[in-house]
């Protein structure tokens, strides 16, 4: 290795994290800038004059804090929906072989070809004859609903990545099935999980089309709805408080990552089935 | 866990997927009320309605002007007390969509003309013909009022427009020696040479956004004739003539002739090319009128601005009408008193307020009348209100494939023929062929 390459590979990191990180750093710098200086041809990422009535101009505005509960309420509870019903689901797709398999895994891909535009109307009323348009439960059982198919199809990867050899090893020691699944199975999917939790929180926290076709009243409205009427019609755009907005909205979401990418470990497996 | 049980909990997750299955879908019903004179107020009936009006009014101004008045028409009738739906411009159209078909559309809508017709058509809108006030309908102009006329009905009253206008740096034209011209209109061939007048020493005379232009071609076309469809519904036809080339082949001209026009502009929206307007890049840009309060807001202390009269064509100073509007579901089961609320909304003094607000252009001439009034014509005013005397209803609005056609076929061509890429018979041709394959 040359004496230039670990250098270099930091610099390309570097490189790499600012290429990801600079449009976050440029939404922070809008959200303290004022109109004039966001229309004028001044490229500075610090701003000249730091000019915070952005957020309470935001908060008030669309009920911001509302919708961050709304869409806190309806983030977590499909995640633990998604979770509690894909893990058994995705293990017994991934372990038991047979015609209900095929079928389930034939209709999970299926179901990922349907635009959403195409189900949206009968959808539509399908809610509304069970009382649940305009509502975070009904808007739930959607999110589950729509996030279920991929969430399966990831997780019954992670199953099937744990060689059978160590539940096996467990049944011969005199585990049951139960005590292998929790002592053995279960900590070497936790990864797996946490990335299939990821996955059902961001895609139902930042969903916009659902929720703004089935939720008609602000009270129900989730932040991505609420971010949206910042922006008016003739192409106006209150790029302060938009930008404000979406920093506050980013938060929870940071908060949520910064928590659960610590479970994110890969690797447990390396090793496990050597003699 | 046995394998019988483990292939029931497969079927557990796969079979909430099952909630997406398909049903019938619903259908129209006529109104309770029959309509009967002309009301600006319903007689009270017999028990309390409740009406919802989803509104799409977005500045702070707005929405305070908004709740003012169903704040005012709830206190002033008891009986009827409306309750406002707040929802954005992204995506209206799809949730109005959803709300029609699922049968729980608001009583009130607030929309656009171009936007909304396609829902008249199908059926879904009141007649508000009988409920409007014989004062309202002679103080809007006649083009304004076929904008939102479909089959002979009008489908909705008209509350705010916009319109074109060039914008000036006034000290930057006054150094190129060039007088500020006032008047009802400004000939085109008066301003490109105006333009071409203050294009000097890295300086251009004109910086125009036109990353979107169908719609700007789409309206101030109007002015030389252009119309762009002949017919009305399935049956309308592309046409491209002298008309409909004159304003792009005049574009190119000053771009590529003239250079008085900044080349990087046509790739920008027209916001985008507010900052180097500030800047003094460029001495003069085209805008929605709207602009016309942020640039009172955002421009740098000391610029000296103003907004030129309409831009006049080859034929007249006429510019499309797409105003936004309110409309009555025809399935609300109190179209009358819907009618009457929206009537109550259209007042001058209402009207004034809200357009104040959005700084857009009020549909009824006593509104901008008061306006005048209240702003004394400043920051522009005199002249964009005069611009309302010609707005008129252009063709492309009763065409139901007009919006697939500017996305997928116009703004591309377009864009190909401001880029240089395509000449006049090029773009033409793509236009017109364009039109064929979307109706084939």
């Amino acid at each position: 290795m040359g004496r230039f390459t670990k250098p270099g590979q930091y610099l390309l990191l570097l490189a790499y994290l600012i290429f990801l990180g600079f449009p976050l750093l440029w939404l922070i710098s809008a959200a303290f800038k004022s109109s004039a200086e966001l229309n004028s041809l001044r490229v500075n990422l610090i701003p000249t004059d730091w000019h915070l009535a952005n957020f309470p101009e935001a908060l008030a505005k669309q009920g911001l804090v509302r919708s961050g509960l709304n869409s806190t309420i309806v983030a977590v509870t499909t995640t633990i929906l998604v979770i509690v019903v894909s893990i058994p689901a995705a293990y017994a797709l991934a372990r038991f072989k047979g015609k209900l398999r095929t079928l389930g895994v034939g209709w999970i891909l299926t179901s990922q070809v349907f635009p959403v535009i195409l189900i949206i109307i009968p959808l539509f009323i399908i809610l509304k004859n069970l009382n649940l348009v305009d509502s975070l439960l009904g808007l739930i059982l959607v999110y589950t609903t729509y996030t279920m198919p991929f969430a399966l199809w990831m997780l019954q990867g992670y199953v099937a990545a744990i060689p059978k050899d160590l539940e096996e090893a467990g049944a011969m020691d005199g585990a049951s099935r139960f005590k292998v699944l929790r002592e053995i199975v279960f900590p070497l999917l936790m990864p797996g999980i946490v990335a299939t939790a990821m996955f059902a929180f961001v895609s139902s926290w930042n969903e916009f089309f659902f929720a703004l076709v089935l939720i008609q009243t602000p009270d129900n409205y989730t932040l991505p709805i609420t971010l949206k009427m910042f922006v008016g019609g003739e192409g106006k755009v209150a790029l302060g408080p938009l930008a404000a907005g979406a920093v506050m909205a980013a938060i929870p979401s940071l908060v949520f990552f910064g928590f659960m990418q610590r479970k994110l470990t890969g690797g447990l497996l390396a090793g496990a089935v050597k003699g | 866990m046995n394998k019988r049980t483990s292939q029931l909990l497969a079927l557990v997750g796969v079979g909430a997927l099952a909630l997406t299955a398909c049903t019938s879908t619903g259908g129209s019903t006529t109104p309770e009320a029959s309509p009967g004179e002309a009301v600006s107020s319903a007689a009270p009936p017999a028990e309390k309605v409740d009406l919802t009006f989803q509104s799409l009014s977005d500045q702070p101004g707005a929405i305070a002007a908004t709740e003012a008045v169903v704040k005012k028409w709830n206190a002033e009738n008891p009986m009827v007390q409306v309750k406002i739906v707040p929802a954005g411009w992204d995506g209206v159209y799809d949730k109005l969509v959803t709300q029609f078909a699922g049968g729980a559309a608001p009583d009130i809508i607030h929309y656009e003309a171009a936007s909304v017709i396609p829902f008249a058509l199908d059926g879904y809108l009141a007649d508000m013909t009988p409920y409007i006030s014989e004062d309202m309908k002679s103080d809007v102009n006649q083009g304004i009022w076929d904008s939102v006329t479909v089959n002979d009905q009008i489908i909705a009253v008209p509350t705010e427009l916009q319109s074109y206008m060039v914008f000036a740096n006034t000290k930057m034209l006054k150094s190129a020696g060039i007088t500020v011209p006032t008047g009802d209109t400004l000939k085109w061939d008066d301003f490109r040479a105006m333009a071409k007048q203050a294009t000097t020493g890295g300086q251009f005379g004109l910086g125009w956004g036109l990353k979107s232009p169908t719609a700007t071609f789409m309206s101030l076309g109007l002015g030389n004739g252009g119309v762009y469809f002949d017919g009305e519904g399935d049956t309308a036809k592309v046409v491209i003539g002298d008309g409909e080339l004159k304003l792009p082949n005049e574009i190119m001209a000053m771009n590529t002739e003239d250079k008085s026009l900044e080349p990087s502009t046509l790739t920008q929206s027209g916001g985008d090319v507010l900052a180097g307007f500030y800047a003094g890049k460029y001495a003069m840009t085209v805008q929605g009128s709207y602009q016309a309060a942020n640039i009172a807001k955002d421009a740098p202390e000391g610029f000296e601005w103003a907004v030129l009269p309409a831009l006049e064509g080859t034929k007249s100073a006429a510019q499309s009408a797409n105003p936004q509007t309110l409309s009555v579901n025809i399935d609300s089961k109190s179209v009358e008193q819907s009618a009457a609320f929206v009537n109550y909304f259209a007042s001058a003094e209402n009207l004034a307020a809200l357009n104040t607000a959005d700084a857009l252009i009020p549909a009824s001439k006593a509104a901008r009348d008061l306006i005048a009034e209240q702003t004394g014509g400043k920051d522009g005013w005199t002249e964009i209100l005069a611009s309302g005397d010609h707005l008129e209803a252009a063709p492309f609005m009763k065409v139901p494939n007009y919006t697939q056609w500017k996305d997928t076929v116009a703004t591309p061509a377009f864009q190909t023929f401001l880029a240089g890429q395509s000449d006049a018979d090029g773009l033409s041709k793509a236009l017109t062929d364009g039109w064929t394959q979307i109706n084939r």
